[in-house]
């Protein structure tokens, strides 16, 4: 195969969002170096301006409706890739900002965490584009290697350092894993890239391959059984990271998920629709499960996490266009519910040192808002209207039941249940327990901007989500002609005849 | 302006709730009295729906319809029928009451009455929508305001009822909670309360998800699939189970009530108010509103069930009230008795029974909110809902003893009340078909009658005990309007039940035509899916 690299100003265009947030990442490292003295909070205001602006730039680009593919289709700039990045770089924004005080807790440091931060949002970028496995693996790794480092930057804890080893231990084998799939799909096919695959016959090659391919994205969501780095990393890395590691890499990854399914191997999907509803199955339900005994609340918001991704999968089960919609809506309303709940985590941490659930007691009295955030932000992950999850839910559900996946949606519709549980138990403490020291705490303006904002888009995602589900549906205009098999899924049980 | 109105009772105490944010917490009097005008407004609004909903006409009337998504074939579309017009009207009264009977409420004030708004507008959301997105929407989201409401302002049953670990303080908080029954704490009521009643919802969700599913137009407009809507056959069969027992939990029919004296027992009295009188007919209303609507031949095939087990709901939970020692156990286990008239109402599928029924659901919620207000009112007083304890209350407490003997004459049917007109014409309407039933109803009033009575008994006659010296009458307006308001209310309609009757019947008539006499089913939409 050959590049044809001649690239026309046009062209640039497609990627001015990623050129502006590179030449963005130098300036803000450039300061950092140059002024000393500089306060480090200047530095995120910088970097969080510089965010915005990328994030102005997409949604031009989306209203506009710029489109187009360039070096060989290997990067894509389409609905659905443009809807990505605007999850990321929103999610990148708002983890800047509540960054803001968690890092003066660094000793060292500080300037570099945000160039860190955002040099991770722009491989995430990168990844939301990616239509070949080269850019596939390249991309990758890119934004893997900022959590790398971030993951262990509290060097004075062990927890932070165990978590970036294993992470980064983990990661590797992974990125191992992804290479051998990757070579052996090339080796069968001879193309890297998705749409000239079109794998019509199997062979035993080609499954290890794609086989690998998912474990190495599994690992990246989190999916059971790939996701035992998910609560040790989650409960040991800087509180703000953890928040990003637990939206942003995930939406990346679906995008490259949903291409990859959606358009190489669609010819399979009885197969691959059998191996999402088995693992979105395992996934919501040992994740629900092991939440309820947790004692710390980032390793509960880990183990819901890892439900929450099963739920996103029953849309990959689905294999629709509205399952594709729904998952990117879903997405959506899970940023702003679960990015809101760890900034709450961050401001009670910042003030109190502590992540025990124990420790939330009466939180309600000492911070009404604190509180109140975190209940909406609670209820709205466990599904309950007038939030956004409830909304994200139904849609994933109805994407489900059109394709008669009746065990996946009567498991779903438990684990709602069960996911109650566990969030109402934090309920419980924040609001009915006693408060051992009853001194009120105070969020800070950018923390309490982040919260805010997620708050905002959590009620607006569930009271009026009408133009967003449009968007959701307009950003995968490119998966209306996909034919839904014309037999009902093969071998999976389902409750009522079918 | 009908349609204002209806919009005018729904929204009114959400943006209470919203102003309420903005009041500073130690405002008490004014966050008050921002719940109590929001509350007034929707009281004043919902009596106009009822009193200008025209019986003639019949039908969905004041209806608003702004679409939601078409994507997902979501609309917000709300109006009310005959069965919907009284019951927002109560709901609106009962919060009304509510509002005043928690008016001493000290411990953070606001958050109670944000809450307690937003449950009461959630109820009355359900029984205004014809949507079965919305109608699922609003009754997922009544439901957990409750558990704030019974958690935090809730209170412990005390050790007297011999249960093991009354306070729950060991397993309370441990992943063995689940089996630990004999905890009484509020905690434990509050959870349970509301696992149990999502639990039910999401059932009720797949039957919606399902009718969604198969219908020939993929909306959830429930006009729409009235009419194009076509349901036989297993799957048929399935759904109306799955929507009916979703749904009988929160009735709570038996034996999927056993949330509900717990529940009732541990909430503070404006939440007992709104739960028994408002939030359990959301039951008996979403299933005429979805099974009744939509799936009329398979509701006239297995409506039996419901006859069946309205028979355990009665007896048992006469029974048990009988037994009880706790004032709020035995007017919770009274409401789940009671909440077994209705289902015999609906399950005989005649004119007058169903429109007893509703009648019913529209006269248990103010004897039920009366008797509850009350209970609290004593429970704020001498701390104890222990009736052996009490006693000779009627020496303090003069109103009070003469307001509750209204109350339980109300909830036993006595003539002159509204509640003496819905059991007659339960008992009348479903003699035909269900004799055995309405003789144990009848045996049921008996028990009612007695129950009631022997609290009545222990509560305000006897010797007072010297603890309770202290204790004091309702006094002041805030404390006495709310009964007089239920009282006044339950006798007016039982006085000049006209107007009522014949909107009730106005929706009852074609629905059970639809039902009795529709023609076999022909299998459309649903052929070929299904064998």
């Amino acid at each position: 195969m050959t590049f044809d690299l001649t690239l026309s100003a046009s062209d640039l265009l497609l990627l001015a969002p990623e050129i502006f947030l590179t030449l963005w990442l130098c300036v803000v490292l450039a300061v950092d170096f140059s002024f000393k003295n500089i306060d480090h909070e200047n530095l995120a205001y910088l970097s969080v301006g510089g965010i915005i602006a990328t994030l102005i730039n997409l949604i031009w680009f989306n209203y506009i409706g710029v489109h187009g593919a360039l070096f060989n289709d290997t990067f894509v700039l389409d609905g659905m890739a443009i809807f990505f990045k605007i999850i990321i770089v929103l999610s990148t924004a708002l983890v800047l900002l509540m960054s803001i005080d968690y890092v003066k807790s660094f000793r060292f440091f500080r300037g570099e965490y945000y160039f860190l931060v955002m040099m991770s949002a722009l491989g995430m970028m990168f990844m939301a584009s990616a239509q070949d496995l080269l850019s596939v693996f390249v991309t990758l790794e890119f934004s893997t290697f900022g959590f790398y480092v971030l993951v262990a930057y509290l060097r004075e804890d062990e927890r932070s350092s165990e978590a970036g080893l294993k992470f980064f231990i983990l990661g590797v084998f992974v990125a191992g894993l992804l290479t051998y799939g990757i070579s052996l799909v090339y080796g069968e096919t001879g193309t890297f890239v998705f749409s000239e695959m079109g794998v019509t016959s199997g062979s035993y090659g080609l499954a290890i391959g794609f086989i690998m391919i998912f474990a190495a994205l599994g690992f990246k969501i989190g999916a059971v059984p790939f996701h035992s780095w998910i609560p040790d990393t989650y409960q040991g890395a800087p509180t703000p990271i953890t928040a990003f590691l637990s939206i942003a890499p995930k939406a990346a990854a679906f995008a490259i998920l949903i291409r990859m399914f959606y358009v190489a191997l669609i010819t399979f999907k009885p197969m691959w629709v059998l191996l999402f509803v088995v693992a979105s199955i395992v996934s919501m339900t040992y994740g629900n499960i092991v939440a309820i005994a947790q004692k710390n609340i980032k390793r509960l918001l880990a183990y819901s996490g890892i439900a929450q991704i099963g739920t996103v999968m029953i849309g990959l089960a689905a294999g629709t266009k509205r399952g594709s919609d729904a998952i990117l809506f879903f997405l959506l309303s899970y940023l702003f519910a679960n990015l809101g709940a760890f900034a709450v985590i961050v401001g009670v941490s910042n003030l109190i040192k502590s992540d025990e659930i124990e420790d939330y007691n009466g939180l309600n009295r000492r911070s009404p808002f604190l509180a109140a955030a975190m209940l909406l932000f609670l209820l709205s992950l466990a599904g309950v209207p007038p939030l956004a999850g409830f909304i994200g839910k139904i849609y994933i559900f109805l994407a489900a039941i059109e394709q008669e996946l009746y065990t996946l949606l009567i498991v779903g519709l438990i684990n709602i249940v069960i996911s109650l549980y566990y969030y109402l138990i934090v309920v419980k403490k924040m609001y009915i327990n006693e408060p051992t020291d009853p001194s009120p705490l105070t969020v800070s303006a950018p923390l309490k901007t982040a919260i805010c904002v997620c708050i905002a888009g959590t009620l607006l995602l569930g009271i009026y989500p009408k133009p967003f589900i449009d968007w959701a549906v307009s950003a995968t205009l490119m998966f209306s002609n996909i034919v839904a098999p014309t037999a009902a899924v093969p071998a999976l049980p389902s409750l009522v005849g079918g | 302006m009908g349609s204002l109105a209806l919009l005018t009772v729904l929204f009114a105490p959400f943006f209470g709730a919203i102003a309420l944010i903005f009041v500073p917490n130690r405002e008490a009097l004014m966050v008050r009295m921002v719940a109590a005008a929001s509350a007034g407004l929707a009281l004043l609004a919902s009596a106009y729906v009822f009193v200008s909903y025209d019986p003639n006409v019949g039908g969905f009337q004041f209806k608003t319809h702004w679409t939601w998504s078409e994507e997902l074939g979501i609309a917000f579309y709300i109006g009310v029928d005959g069965i919907g017009a009284p019951l927002v009207f109560v709901s609106a009264l009962l919060l009304f009451a509510g509002i005043f009977v928690s008016w001493h409420i000290k411990d953070r004030t606001k958050e109670f009455y944000i809450f307690l708004l937003i449950l009461a507008a959630a109820t009355i959301g359900v029984f205004m929508s014809l949507d079965l997105f919305f109608l699922y929407f609003f009754y997922e989201m009544s439901v957990l305001p409750m558990y704030l409401l019974l958690g935090v302002w809730g209170s412990h049953t005390k050790g007297y009822l011999g249960m093991t670990d009354p306070e729950g303080l060991k397993l309370r908080d441990s992943t063995k909670f689940f089996f630990n029954f004999g905890a009484n704490s509020k905690e434990y009521a509050a959870m349970k309360l509301t696992l149990f009643l999502s639990a039910g919802a999401v059932f009720a969700l797949m039957g919606i998800l399902l009718i969604y599913h198969f219908s020939p137009v993929h909306t959830f407009d429930i006009l729409v699939l009235r009419e194009q809507a076509k349901f036989d056959g297993l799957l048929g069969n399935i759904i109306w189970l799955l929507i009916f027992f979703g749904f009988a939990s929160i009735a709570p029919i038996w034996p999927l009530h056993s949330w509900s004296p717990v529940g009732h027992a541990a909430a503070p009295a404006a939440t007992s108010m709104l739960h028994a009188g408002v939030l359990m007919k959301l039951g008996h209303f979403s299933i005429i509103r979805v099974a009744f609507e939509i799936m009329p031949e398979i509701t006239r095939e297995l409506m039996p069930i419901a006859a069946v087990l309205c028979v355990f709901s009665i007896i048992y939970g006469g029974f048990v009230s009988y037994y009880a020692r706790d004032t709020k156990y035995i007017i919770g286990y009274s409401s789940s008795s009671h909440m077994g008239y209705i289902f015999l109402g609906m399950a005989a599928l005649d004119y007058i029974s169903l429109t007893g029924a509703v009648i019913y659901m529209f006269a248990h919620a103010l004897a039920t909110g009366m008797l509850f207000a009350m209970a609290g009112w004593i429970y704020d007083q001498t701390h104890s809902r222990d009736i052996p304890s009490l006693g000779g209350l009627a020496q303090k407490m003069p109103f009070l003893a003469g307001a509750f003997l209204v109350a339980c004459m109300a909830s036993i049917g006595m003539p002159g009340t509204i509640n003496f007109i819905a059991e007659v014409m339960i008992i009348v309407g479903s003699w035909e078909k269900y004799p055995f039933q309405v003789i144990v109803a009848v045996l049921g009033i008996v028990l009612t009658l007695a129950y009631l009575f022997k609290m009545m008994r222990g509560l305000f006659y006897g010797k007072l005990s010297p603890e309770f010296e202290h204790v004091r009458d309702t006094s002041q307006w805030v404390d006495r309007m709310p009964l007089l308001l239920m009282i006044s209310a339950s006798i007016f309609f039982g006085i000049f039940p006209m107007h009522f009757y014949n909107v009730v019947r106005s929706t009852v008539e074609p629905m059970l035509d639809r039902i009795n006499q529709v023609a076999p089913a022909i299998a459309q939409n649903t052929a070929g899916i299904f064998p």
